[in-house]
């Protein structure tokens, strides 16, 4: 068909168009929009907050995700880019105490009144909902948990070793990797080379070796614990640990070797949860490995948290506030956390969700345990190697010690200790 | 070069004005905007050196307090160290190949378009791609020493890039495969615009091919060597890409740079005030190698114009 327009069909048209919008307006509600910005591009994490967004879009709202893939650092740059030219995202991924710093720089929504509406305070772990709520207001939701320090272990690597028992404390650890070793398995040890990977060494051989030490040491920096026995004997741990790595792997990240890791020429990882998810993701099965707690000396699991959030900037805009109360009313849907954590293999925040039916793994509802009775046991503490412990710029400075003594081998646990202790001065 | 444009009489020179206003316009906005920029950016980030900044520019004063921090800072000493090192290693030897390469070409050999495409191929590789491509050339479970190894020389070893102290050379051999092609093209430029008759003349003398390079022809292209040489080493300063993709500052922080210490300080950290001061620390740098050789070329053309 001849498509024929004449100027003036054409201008009708568009004051048609023109009014539309306006039209839709004066109709009723306001359509609900969220502009909102994350690391979360690809794999598991890219497909959960899709099917957020598509949950979001169920409910009328009009969902505007711009992905920033990479490190949360290059996130926060786009974030940075933003609040400087006075247009913030109307919800941004943030965690940790960088809650606190960046609430500072720019004014938040208050979410009180819609988190008291939910109930949700009761049904979180309290360090948790500390760091949500930097000057006592609501100003950002958790979304789901990891905790970093989950022991992954190879089935086949398993059987090579002749094993089946799961490693609770470090020395059972430790035997096991032996035994790894002298069943045929070159590398007892799965890894990456990049630097929250060799901090999630050490903070699970800390927080493992002691919780109290931990929490004075990482947590409140304190300088008697930094130079403890407990830190040295984290450093002693961590050098173990290194030399059952490949030492092969450069700077790669750790998915890279994955595959070694099921096939059983790499024996045991210590990862966040999401490496469930990742695994998952390249098509291996629940069977091809195990998900326990990270060992601890005292037996009772500790839980190193992690937990990614969204925090939401002020907007005057009436459909972009509509939309962050909608999104924060999602956030804290035990249903939808439920179908969030299930594609990225974390746990849901909310500790009254049940994991007992189908969708879940073994290693979630083990993780989720681990939860609770860390939490009751005080052995929940923040990850230091995944910015929850400390800002950005302290983490970074504890992290160079701990990455430049997994890969150098002649620097000694007590000059580690020392170091460790001037890097936190240095950095303060 | 300015073109001599006879004016007749009867035309103004505003009418002269207007009729050259697209050259004026297409030279003079696009080359103040971009001065405007540098300077007024530089000036920013000079300012911003002297504050307290940390997530966001913020006003105030700190003195040289950023500049000891950073100083002080263990990533600052090992980024300097390499820097050295690698500015030394890398200009030297990407100048070295590039001169050997451009001498063997300019043999009037047959396909030397060819091989001057395939020399010069590299440069137009993102630095990215080649750091990454190297990174797994390098790596010894999968590249190189690899390869060897399956050859059948069991105990070849070549895993500079996980070790610490030869990690920094894995960045020089990428860099000189990079650009050495461009060193080849400056230098075979000036082989080829070495006067024959000075060659003729030597060649009457009876000077051989090794004795006519050293004595006669070499020594014509030293004005381009000092060129290809500040050249490459201001691209040595403001490395970041390559190392970031290569090695990414590893193992461990054994292959920091300038550059790399800036952007971890001003984005990872969020220490813009100290990414700063590291920021202006490498413009110093970078002067102490520019400014001289701004203050060579004055002199030069001062004597080309008074001989």
């Amino acid at each position: 068909m001849p498509i024929t327009t004449t100027r003036r069909q054409l201008l009708a048209g568009s004051a048609a168009a023109l009014a539309l919008p306006a039209f839709a307006r004066a109709q009723g509600a306001i359509k609900p929009r969220l502009t909102a910005i994350s690391q979360w591009s690809a794999g598991s994490d890219g497909a959960a907050i899709t099917a957020l967004g598509k949950k979001f879009e169920e409910k009328g709202g009009v969902w505007q995700h711009s992905p920033v893939p990479g490190f949360t650092t290059e996130m926060m740059n786009k974030l940075r880019a933003q609040i400087m030219a006075g247009d913030p995202p109307a919800c941004s991924q943030l965690k940790g105490p960088e809650i606190a710093a960046w609430s500072k720089i720019a004014p938040t929504v208050d979410l009180d009144a819609v988190v008291a509406a939910a109930g949700y305070e009761k049904v979180i772990a309290p360090d948790l909902a500390k760091l949500h709520k930097p000057r006592g207001k609501w100003i950002a939701l958790p979304l789901q948990i990891y905790s970093t320090n989950m022991l992954f272990l190879s089935k086949r690597a398993m059987d090579k070793a002749k094993a089946d028992k799961i490693p609770v404390t470090w020395a059972d650890f430790n035997d096991l990797a032996e035994k790894m070793k002298a069943g045929g398995v070159p590398y007892p040890i799965a890894n990456g080379g990049t630097r929250p990977d060799d901090g999630q060494k050490f903070e699970a051989a800390l927080a493992g070796i002691s919780p109290t030490a931990y929490r004075a040491a990482l947590m409140n920096l304190d300088k008697k614990a930094l130079e403890g026995p407990e830190t040295k004997a984290a450093f002693v741990q961590v050098r173990k640990i290194a030399d059952w790595m490949d030492p092969n792997v450069g700077a790669q990240h750790f998915s890279t070797n994955l595959k070694r890791f099921v096939d059983g020429d790499m024996g045991m990882m210590i990862m966040g949860g999401w490496a469930q998810g990742v695994l998952r993701n390249a098509g291996f099965k629940f069977e091809d490995f195990i998900i326990a707690p990270g060992p601890s000396d005292n037996s009772k699991p500790v839980f190193l948290l992690n937990a990614d959030a969204f925090i939401f900037w002020q907007r005057k805009e009436p459909d972009l506030q509509a939309g962050q109360k909608l999104m924060a009313q999602l956030v804290m849907d035990p249903a939808i956390q439920t179908m969030y954590s299930q594609i990225t293999g974390s746990i849901p925040v909310r500790t009254d969700v049940d994991l007992s039916g189908e969708g879940w793994s073994d290693g979630q509802r083990r993780t989720a345990a681990a939860l609770k009775e860390a939490i009751a046991s005080n052995q929940a503490v923040l990850s230091l190697a995944h910015n929850m412990a400390q800002e950005n710029g302290m983490t970074a400075a504890i992290i160079d010690v701990i990455t430049e003594y997994v890969k150098n081998k002649t620097i000694k646990p007590e000059q580690a200790v020392t170091r460790l202790a001037e890097a936190v001065e240095g950095a303060r | 070069m300015t073109i001599a444009i006879p004016t007749r009489p009867g035309r103004s020179a505003v009418s002269d004005v207007v009729r050259r206003l697209p050259e004026y316009l297409t030279i003079w906005v696009p080359l103040l905007l971009s001065a405007a920029h540098l300077i007024a950016f530089s000036l920013w980030t000079i300012w911003i050196s002297f504050t307290p900044s940390t997530l966001v520019p913020v006003s105030g004063w700190v003195g040289l307090r950023n500049y000891s921090s950073v100083a002080a800072s263990r990533n600052w000493q090992i980024a300097l160290d390499n820097l050295l090192l690698f500015g030394i290693a890398f200009v030297l030897l990407s100048l070295a190949t590039g001169l050997i390469l451009a001498i063997l070409l300019d043999q009037r050999i047959r396909g030397e378009n060819l091989l001057r495409s395939i020399f010069l191929y590299p440069l137009a590789v993102s630095f990215v791609v080649t750091g990454t491509v190297w990174s797994w050339l390098l790596n010894p479970g999968l590249g190189v020493q690899k390869l060897v190894r399956d050859l059948g020389w069991t105990s070849f070893r070549f895993d500079w890039l996980i070790d610490r102290d030869m990690a920094i050379w894995t960045i020089v051999i990428a860099a000189i495969w990079q650009s050495s092609g461009f060193a080849m093209a400056l230098f075979l430029a000036g082989l080829r615009s070495v006067d024959a008759d000075l060659i003729k003349a030597a060649q009457i003398d009876g000077a051989g091919p090794i004795r006519m390079y050293r004595r006669v022809i070499l020594p014509t292209l030293w004005p381009i060597t000092i060129t290809v040489i500040v050249i490459q080493l201001q691209f040595a300063i403001s490395t970041f890409d390559l190392v970031r993709a290569l090695t990414n500052g590893g193992p461990g922080i054994a292959t920091q740079l300038p550059a790399l210490v800036v952007y971890d300080l001003m984005f990872q950290r969020s220490l813009l005030g100290r990414g700063a001061a590291a920021a202006v620390l490498m413009l110093l740098i970078l002067l102490a190698v520019l400014l001289p050789y701004a203050g060579w070329r004055y002199v030069q053309r001062r004597r080309a114009i008074h001989a």
